[in-house]
């Protein structure tokens, strides 16, 4: 990968050549404000909720009291807390490989299409689902699911599938949300694997389809290894958004049937602000953080060496 | 040829499917802003129906959308503009320096974009407070900052670092200042970048509710996706509006994003220049 | 305008005694003016004078007493110069933004919204007012507030240590709304007296699956739906009950509750398969599309289902009994003043508390949609003969409801989570009925001695003995 021709300008300088001062500090001066504000504004509540996550603290009866390490072995355990965990990293393993999978598929398709105006509406058109907020995603949901008289069970009923009992049901209505995930985030996936695609230098793919006709080597040894960037960033990205999805499961139906749809998040989000025991909530929520952290050093260490 | 002609066809026939599913769901979101309610739910459902607008009327009326809409605004452009004006020089400095801890402030940044947003509400609430700053819709501008500067910095290092360096050097001949570089020379290359986490960043910031909710509550400082979401406590639903709302809320983010399309073949590549 | 003409009237007869008065002689008319002018001093425009560019928040929900309190608020800005805001919440977020709110002291909101298991908790932080401040106050205290015009079951909601929190505002009672004409279809010419006669002989010939059509259906969504509407309906009329708190016992698992809930279950075959997902909107929405005949909702549903497309054929009547009586869903909320903020504001809260839940102001609202607790105009013929709901509602009210129908405990949040779970456990059919309530006696036992909740709790219903 060394032959491309970005070199850092201060390169591998500073074990060599002492570099002056000034060229020291150059590079805080261009990263200190978002240092700051994010230090601020990201790296303050954590800390204040580190320190909570020892405190013994149920908003509106009282004070919070320091209770060790109480509220960690509370937290670990409650089977809410662990099964939410579990239904969460359930979540990331189904839906993420799907969604890369589709993903690189539609990439693919946009880049091999040759119709001009198809490429282009389908390009304006993977932008949407994003573009809807998450808890209208799941209000429509809720409409378009619903047994007896939401438009999925009809047009099944069509083609001549019996109803199915998509929201009531523990099993379907993990399928519904891991469903509705993918046809959420899919398109974005295909889109920065589309962006990452259209990295290979048309020399290189030109070589290489005079050498085979063959569509998988060419894509093993040619487009894949541009690609692996952009399936790491999707990994991370798409990691952090289903460990952080609330709006669209939330707005469905609250995580239920029973729990049977309560990730992570609302199971935080229900300890925090709707049984007020903020304490317990606060040590989940680092250990959570933890765990994103872990996963996302994951990835990066596996597959992402753009940094180094 | 056969062969090439079939595949051809299937290839369109599998675009055209991708299509109808994406666009599906907004298409019923649309058109249940312009059914009656029990058109909305009668099975067989009503495929030809006429139009009623009042449902954007009400939303309009009754909820103030449009207000709502003008701080979602704001806030966005607020929140993406600092953003940008924090993270753009964060990237540049990340993609063109070599020096002691970047790979963890490079890191620092991922960290954030992984931040659970239960972890930030309760101290920023409480913090905001003391600062008497609910229903100010400067906090939100600040506190999507947490999700903002991670994404412009983590899309513009990669932006930066596609910018041939021959060209900053031979302007740094010219007597331009590292700053003078960063700002004449290379912002001006990296447009799809700002314009692809400009767009993302703006649709993270435009959609957001959990902050929303908890910060500016206020009648006149809502955002325009809590008032669609007042609705969400499931006692009556009243759906021709929420749809109608749902769809005054999403349609500048579609706009935008048709705006943007263009550049998110170059804008989008997250470390895939080396 | 009505109001209007009314009060309009009752001023010109006031005039027209003065003038006969007169004849009477200057002494006589002195003294009774004198009287008159104790008797009718109040106003709310000079009451409010000190407090007139004040502003205040209200905390309401989206719901349509709220709509209809919205709608009516201007003529309380233009009778007295205080600017009131609404903010608006789901019910799911009202507790934790007002929590939030009085835990930082961020003095938001002025006018507080209380549920009727939330009064305990307000007034045990001290976050909220007790009123007798406020009546005591004769420059505040409108004469004729009549607080025993509200039903007592309202009061004692929310009267805590015996004294008075909140005018009730929006006021619920669970009432059985069914389909005339599918009911008559199926043979019957009145709804269903007992729960027993619902499941056995109507719930059987008015379910037709094969046509998607079901004979009741109950929402049962997780949360406060599942505990209120979906538990809490099928404990009291078999006799069970949550918890004894004089001796802090927990009794979801006893002998009654367990009958109650399995009858609960027995329901289940003639309920639309998905009930365990659906919410209040749903089930009013089914009833709606004729997709079930009869459904258990709140009060403060008839505006909606009287503007839908079977109107005509809606029937209302009381909640079945049980073998032990009738115990009718009960429900709704009351305004309080927050005892955080400047004093002008809370003076300025109490009166836009004391005018909202006014007797004067209980017909127009109930005219715009609203549900009140106030006897005298829920109870007029007039009225009732406008809304069908009142009649069984207010009966409901005076016969067949508690105070305490869900316990008003300060831990109640954290309560009503651990019922809500176990109960959509086993109305999935996750775990059976006797093992599910023992779980949830198990959880709600321990979360009660742990957190000390015992000694938090409100018991109303003694209250209700008192007038």
């Amino acid at each position: 990968m060394d032959e491309t021709s970005v070199v850092p300008m201060t390169g591998t300088a500073d074990e060599a050549i002492p570099v002056p001062l000034s060229e020291r500090l150059a590079p805080w001066f261009f990263v200190a404000p978002s240092l700051i504000l994010l230090l601020a504004i990201g790296l303050y509540p954590v800390v204040f909720t580190f320190v909570i996550s020892f405190k013994y603290w149920v908003m509106g009866m009282g004070a919070p009291e320091w209770t060790g390490i109480a509220n960690y072995l509370s937290a670990l355990g409650s089977s809410d807390f662990s099964d939410a965990v579990v239904r969460t990293l359930v979540l990331v393993v189904i839906s993420l490989p799907v969604q890369l999978v589709l993903g690189l598929l539609i990439a693919l398709a946009l880049d091999s299409t040759h119709i001009a105006l198809l490429r282009r509406l389908l390009q304006i058109c993977l932008v949407i689902p994003i573009a809807i907020t998450p808890a209208v995603v799941g209000l429509l949901t809720a409409l378009m699911f619903n047994q007896q008289l939401g438009i999925v069970n009809y047009l099944l009923g069509r083609i001549g599938i019996a109803p199915v009992n998509w929201l009531g049901d523990t099993t379907n209505a993990f399928i519904t949300v891991i469903l509705v995930q993918i046809w959420e985030w899919t398109p974005f996936v295909a889109l920065v694997l589309s962006a990452a695609l259209a990295t290979v230098p048309k020399d290189i793919e030109e070589a290489a389809m005079l050498e085979t006709e063959r569509w998988w080597p060419r894509f093993r040894s040619v487009q894949l290894p541009f690609m692996w960037p952009g399936i790491t960033a999707a990994l991370v990205f798409q990691t952090a958004f289903t460990l952080k999805e609330f709006d669209m499961i939330y707005s469905i139906e609250k995580g239920g049937p029973g729990t049977a749809t309560e990730v992570a998040m609302l199971q935080i989000e229900r300890l925090a602000f709707r049984g007020f025991d903020i304490g317990v909530a606060a040590a989940e929520s680092i250990l959570m953080l933890i765990l994103s952290i872990v996963l996302a050093r994951i990835y990066i260490r596996l597959f992402y060496r753009e940094i180094d | 040829m056969a062969k090439q002609v079939i595949f051809r066809i299937l290839h369109t026939i599998g675009i055209l499917l991708i299509l109808v599913v994406i666009l599906f769901p907004l298409y019923w979101m649309v058109a249940a802003s312009l059914k009656t309610e029990s058109q909305i739910f009668s099975i067989p459902p009503v495929w030809r129906f006429t139009p009623h607008f009042s449902a954007y009327a009400q939303a309009i009326r009754q909820d103030d959308v449009l207000g709502a809409l003008l701080n979602s605004l704001i806030v966005t452009v607020g929140s993406v503009g600092l953003g940008l004006l924090v993270g753009a020089p964060a990237a540049y400095g990340i993609a063109r320096y070599q020096f002691r801890g970047r790979r963890d402030v490079w890191f620092w940044y991922v960290t954030n974009w992984m931040l659970v947003p239960v972890v930030v509400l309760i101290p920023f609430y409480l913090t905001a407070s003391r600062l008497h700053l609910i229903n100010n819709l400067i906090v939100l501008v600040l506190v999507y900052q947490v999700f903002v500067v991670p994404l412009v910095v983590w899309l513009m290092v990669d932006q930066f670092r596609s910018v041939p360096i021959d060209l900053e050097e031979a302007a740094q001949l010219d007597g331009l200042g590292r700053f003078g570089v960063f700002l004449r020379i290379c912002l001006p290359l990296v447009k799809p970048g700002i314009a692809v986490s400009a767009i993302l960043a703006g649709i993270f910031a435009w959609n957001d509710l959990l902050y929303g909710f908890i910060l500016t509550p206020g009648r006149s400082v809502r955002t325009a996706p809590m008032i669609v979401l007042t609705y969400l406590g499931g006692y009556i639903v009243p759906w021709p509006k929420v749809m109608a709302g749902a769809t005054l809320v999403c349609a500048p983010v579609i706009i935008g994003g048709i705006v943007v399309h263009k550049y998110i073949a170059r804008g989008l590549t997250l470390g895939a220049v080396k | 305008m009505k109001r209007r003409v009314a009060r309009r009237a009752a001023l010109l007869h006031k005039e027209e005694d003065f003038r006969t008065m007169r004849k009477w002689g200057l002494l006589a008319a002195t003294a009774v003016m004198a009287m008159c002018t104790h008797a009718w001093a109040w106003s709310l425009k000079d009451a409010a004078a000190p407090y007139k560019g004040t502003s205040i928040t209200v905390v309401g929900l989206d719901r349509p007493s709220y709509a209809a309190a919205q709608q009516l608020t201007p003529e309380f800005t233009k009778e007295t110069g205080i600017d009131v805001n609404w903010v608006t919440f789901p019910y799911e977020d009202s507790l934790k933004e007002e929590t939030l709110n009085f835990v930082s002291d961020s003095q938001q909101f002025d006018v507080i919204l209380s549920d009727v298991v939330w009064p305990v908790t307000f007034v045990d932080a001290g976050w909220v007012l007790p009123l007798q401040h406020f009546l005591d106050d004769k420059k505040l205290a409108d004469p004729d507030v009549d607080v025993k015009d509200f039903f007592p079951v309202w009061r004692a909601s929310f009267t805590v240590d015996g004294k008075l929190y909140g005018l009730p505002f929006d006021s619920y009672a669970g009432l059985l709304y069914y389909n005339k004409s599918m009911l008559k279809a199926a043979g019957f010419d009145s709804p269903p007296a007992t729960w027993d006669d619902l499941l056995k002989t109507y719930a059987p010939k008015l379910t037709d699956k094969g046509k998607g059509v079901f004979g009741y259906a109950l929402q049962s969504a997780r949360g406060e739906t599942q505990t209120a509407d979906a538990f809490a309906r099928f404990l009291w009329p078999w006799g069970g009950r949550f918890l004894n708190i004089g001796k802090k016992e927990i009794l979801v698992n006893d002998a009654q509750s367990q009958a109650g809930i399995e009858f609960r279950q027995s329901l289940l075959p003639y309920m639309p398969p998905g009930i365990v997902s659906d919410d209040h909107s749903q089930v009013v929405e089914m009833l709606m599309q004729k997709r079930v005949a009869m459904i258990t909702e709140w009060s403060a549903f008839y505006p909606t289902l009287s503007k839908s497309p079977i109107a005509d054929d809606l029937g209302i009547a009381m909640e079945p009994k049980g073998p032990d009586g009738t115990y009718s869903a009960f429900g709704g909320f009351a305004y309080m003043v927050s005892s955080q903020v400047p004093k002008a504001k809370q003076d300025a809260a109490w009166l836009f508390v004391q005018w909202l839940t006014s007797k004067e102001m209980a017909k127009p609202l109930i005219e715009h949609g609203a549900v009140v607790a106030r006897q005298g105009a829920d109870e007029d013929p007039s009225i009732q003969a406008k809304f069908p709901n009142l009649a069984p509602m207010v009966k409901t009210w005076e016969t067949a409801t508690v105070p305490d129908w869900r316990p008003q405990l300060q831990c109640y949040p954290r309560f009503s989570d651990i019922v809500s779970d176990w109960g959509s456990r086993i109305e999935l059919k996750q775990v059976d009925v006797k093992q599910g309530l023992d779980s949830m006696a198990k959880s709600l036992t321990a979360y009660m001695d742990s957190s000390h909740c015992w000694e938090h709790t409100n018991t109303p219903e003694k209250y209700m003995k008192q007038d």
